[in-house]
């Protein structure tokens, strides 16, 4: 008969129920352990007095000097590296010359560079120790130790973001677009505006998401350059830092668990970005 | 002339602006600070960086943070590799959150992380009450690195493995079976092999990063010298005692580790592409 | 091997891939399924490779019912349209793959494998190739690989998808005679699928019509050119 009901046999390129279940499992432990347990532990620990206790910490001068520390770091940094990632990827993607697979190389260093040796660049380089050290104390410029040194060392470790996810999406893109408007009368900025600008907006905004977690969580290299003055170049993580280090717990995880909202908010919006806009992203790009 | 030579002709504006642009943020950002360092590793003198590298505690860190990067680095690997293959392959309750949470160390500050892995696994935290009946302490031992460095490169095999997966071609593994293959042999011989160059990439990316890593690590890791002092931390106290010397020989040998390793992935990268085709 | 399928229907969710259809295919017969696309002619023809599974109906080889037979345990050897050869092993490995995917007390020694593949790619005309990668060949030498492959497992039936599809026309006139002489000189059950009806006509022994799941007509290319039994085959097949 022809209406005799099969046994359905697993399909071919999948692996037994079984082994399946055991797979997700594991996958969802390892998840719980090693992401979500310390996420909430964040949360708890800062709620351990309840709301009051939070409060109070973020009230506490150096606490908001913290945050208003590195709310200023972010300002200028992730701008400028969003400049800086624009001009790159223009050059790169746009024009060919030579060296462009080492000048490639050079934005990706900072990647692996450990974030303390970054910082330990920067004393050497600005420090008293040096002799343009030497030379900016003479005139009264204050680099390391203060908020230039912060900046520069924020600009180091997040320089590939914005260019890094730009470079792609501008190489996929070609420019077959930005001749056309040449050939229709447009100057070179109005073709930059109207034509690149708008094709790259969601890689660029992908990529300033990023950078900007970064800037504001950055940690070693911060540490380095500060020197930690509370109240004046100390930023929230290396606040947390201080405030661990002194048993004040709370405070340590308030601070502590506004950077872990920031960093959920961005991996919300990121997240909305892929599922959204996953064609003009170099990270989910699919040929 | 020689500009003609360097770059070849395009109709296009601003290539002098956005180059210019480009290579001068790169020269004061990233070029002028590396040349620092070196410069003063010429001004010491090999021998005398040598001298300064040769010491038992330094030794010692730099091969515990180069120890505690390739154990968690090769955890990551295998954990990655089920990961990615999960959420590429199976459909599940909640697949989606997990697919964004494994972004969580890349947007979580390091000390933030750091102080949060302190907090559960010291021994009067949750996981620590709960692991030392078994007379297992995690927070101020080596493993307590490991695990700091486990959550900071969890990302990396992951992300470089999924779209990897996501490009498989069905057709591979249906001529596989069709070929007699059970499951596993085509998952051993067919997949794995196509996976690796992504797999290698990934974990060398894992390494690269931890090797470096100092916010996640100096809570949980008790800071013991010449036994829990990681190399970073190293080069933090020579600054402190204004050992700039001694700080420069350290970040020094780090860079160089650095440099190889990053050589190391864009081998990798060459080789798979020239093996395969693939990246 | 004589195949039978009876009352054979495939649903993909809510959408009817294949109304139930009926179907014999006699042993040593070189049979073409042809179709536009969404005919239903692939998955007729993964159905009878272990590929999918029908949602109703039964499938016999000899008279044996295979219709829950694993895919592993049918041999049947199956070329795809894109080869799906293994980019990370060589021709010979990947011709060997087969016999070394079997289990340990059914395995021939590796010199036994050696013989073998060579013998195919003999068989084939690229004696020299098998130490190269599948991305240093031709289109035409993929194909033959897949070919050769497929024949490796001693399979009781040949399918193939597509074969000449991906490939330019004075390619495909050659490869055609190809899979003649191998299919004569190997007595297999040959079964391919085409959207090409020239192609059909010229190489199958008997062309089996198909469109949006059903079977149209079964008979000699000659009878389909003079006698069309639908109003479809007439204009499908129409030169």
């Amino acid at each position: 008969m022809s209406d005799i009901v099969l046994s359905r046999p697993v399909p071919v390129t999948t692996e037994p129920p079984l082994a399946r279940a055991l797979l997700v499992g594991l996958a969802i432990l390892f998840v719980a352990i090693f992401l979500f347990a310390p996420l909430a532990t964040v949360f708890a620990e800062a709620l351990a007095q309840g709301w009051r206790g939070m409060i109070a910490a973020l009230s506490l001068p150096d606490a908001q000097a913290a945050i208003r520390m590195t709310l200023s770091i972010a300002v200028i940094a992730v701008p400028l590296n969003a400049v800086f990632g624009i001009a790159a990827a223009w050059a790169i993607a746009k024009f060919d010359f030579r060296g462009k697979a080492f000048l490639i190389t050079l934005i990706d260093l900072p990647f692996s560079v450990s974030p303390v040796v970054a910082g330990l660049m920067l004393v050497l380089l600005f420090g008293a120790n040096s002799s343009l050290g030497v030379w900016l104390m003479a005139h009264d410029i204050r680099i390391v130790f203060a908020f230039p040194g912060i900046l520069l060392a924020t600009l180091f470790v997040t320089f590939p973001f914005v260019a890094r996810e730009l470079i792609p999406v501008m190489i996929e893109q070609g420019r077959t677009e930005e001749e056309a408007a040449l050939t229709l009368g447009a100057s070179g900025w109005r073709t930059f505006f109207t034509v690149t600008l708008p094709n790259i907006r969601w890689a660029l905004l992908y990529g300033v998401l990023l950078c900007n977690a970064r800037a504001m969580g950055e940690f070693g290299a911060v540490a380095v350059v500060s020197g930690k003055i509370r109240g004046e170049t100390a930023t929230m993580p290396t606040m947390v830092e201080m405030f661990f280090n002194e048993y004040l717990s709370v405070a340590a995880f308030t601070l502590a668990s506004v950077l872990a909202m920031l960093a959920l908010l961005t991996l919300l919006l990121k997240s909305l970005l892929e599922w959204r806009h996953a064609d003009l992203l170099a990270a989910t790009c699919r040929h | 002339m020689k500009a003609a030579l360097l770059r070849a002709p395009s109709p296009l504006p601003g290539f002098g602006l956005s180059f210019g642009i480009a290579l001068a943020m790169l020269s004061i950002v990233v070029l002028l600070p590396i040349g620092a360092l070196l410069g003063r590793g010429l001004m010491i003198g090999p021998a005398e960086l040598w001298g300064m590298v040769n010491t038992r505690r330094v030794w010692s860190a730099l091969a515990l943070s180069f120890r505690a990067a390739l154990i968690a680095s090769l955890f990551n690997l295998v954990f990655g590799l089920v990961l990615a293959w999960v959420l590429v392959r199976y459909r599940f309750w909640g697949r989606r959150l997990i697919d964004a949470a494994v972004d969580l160390p890349f947007a979580l500050p390091t000390a933030v992380a750091g102080i949060a892995l302190t907090a559960l696994y010291a021994p009067n935290g949750p996981f620590g009450q709960a692991l030392a009946p078994v007379g297992l302490r995690i927070a101020y031992t080596e493993t307590g690195i490991w695990l700091a460095l486990v959550f900071i490169g969890l990302p990396f095999v992951v992300r470089t493995v999924q779209p990897v997966i996501e490009e498989l071609d069905r057709d591979i593994e249906e001529a596989s079976a069709t070929l007699g293959a059970r499951r596993s042999h085509t998952l051993r011989r067919v997949i794995l092999p196509t996976l690796t160059p992504a797999l290698l990439t990934g974990f060398a990316l894992a390494l690269a990063r931890s090797v470096g890593e100092y916010g996640s690590v100096i809570f949980i890791a008790g800071n013991i010298p010449g036994l829990t002092e990681i190399a970073p931390l190293l080069i933090v106290i020579r600054l402190e005692e204004y050992n700039y010397d001694a700080a420069a020989a350290i970040g020094i040998a780090m860079l160089l580790i650095s440099f190889a390793m990053l050589l190391a992935i864009n081998a990798i990268q060459i080789w798979s592409r020239r093996r395969i085709g693939l990246v | 091997m004589n195949i039978e399928l009876e009352e054979l229907a495939k649903e993909f969710g809510t959408e009817r891939a294949l109304h139930p259809v009926s179907l014999f295919i006699p042993s040593g017969a070189l049979i073409s399924l042809l179709g536009p696309s969404g005919s239903g002619k692939t998955t007729l023809l993964r159905i009878l490779a272990g590929l999918e599974f029908p949602t109703s109906g039964r499938v016999r080889f000899d008279g044996a019912d295979a219709t829950g037979l694993s895919v592993q345990d049918r041999r049947a050897g199956f070329v795809f349209q894109h080869y799906a050869l293994f980019r990370h092993m060589t021709v010979f490995e990947n011709v060997a793959y087969g016999l070394r995917a079997r289990p340990r007390r059914e395995r021939p020694t590796e010199a036994e494998i050696g013989r073998r593949v060579t013998r195919l790619l003999d068989l084939i005309q690229l004696p020299d190739i098998g130490a190269r990668y599948p991305n240093q060949l031709s289109g035409g030498q993929r194909q033959r690989v897949a070919l050769a492959r497929a024949l490796a497992i001693e399979p009781r039936m040949l399918l193939l998808d597509e074969p000449f599809g991906a490939l330019d026309a004075r390619v495909r006139k050659e490869l055609r005679q190809g899979l003649r002489e191998i299919h004569d000189n190997t007595g297999l059950t040959t079964v391919f699928v085409t959207h090409d009806q020239e192609e059909a006509m010229e190489l199958a022994d008997l062309v089996v019509v198909m469109s949006m799941g059903r079977i149209e007509q079964v008979g000699k290319p000659a009878e389909i050119r003079a006698r069309p039994a639908t109003e479809f085959v007439r204009t499908f097949t129409a030169v």
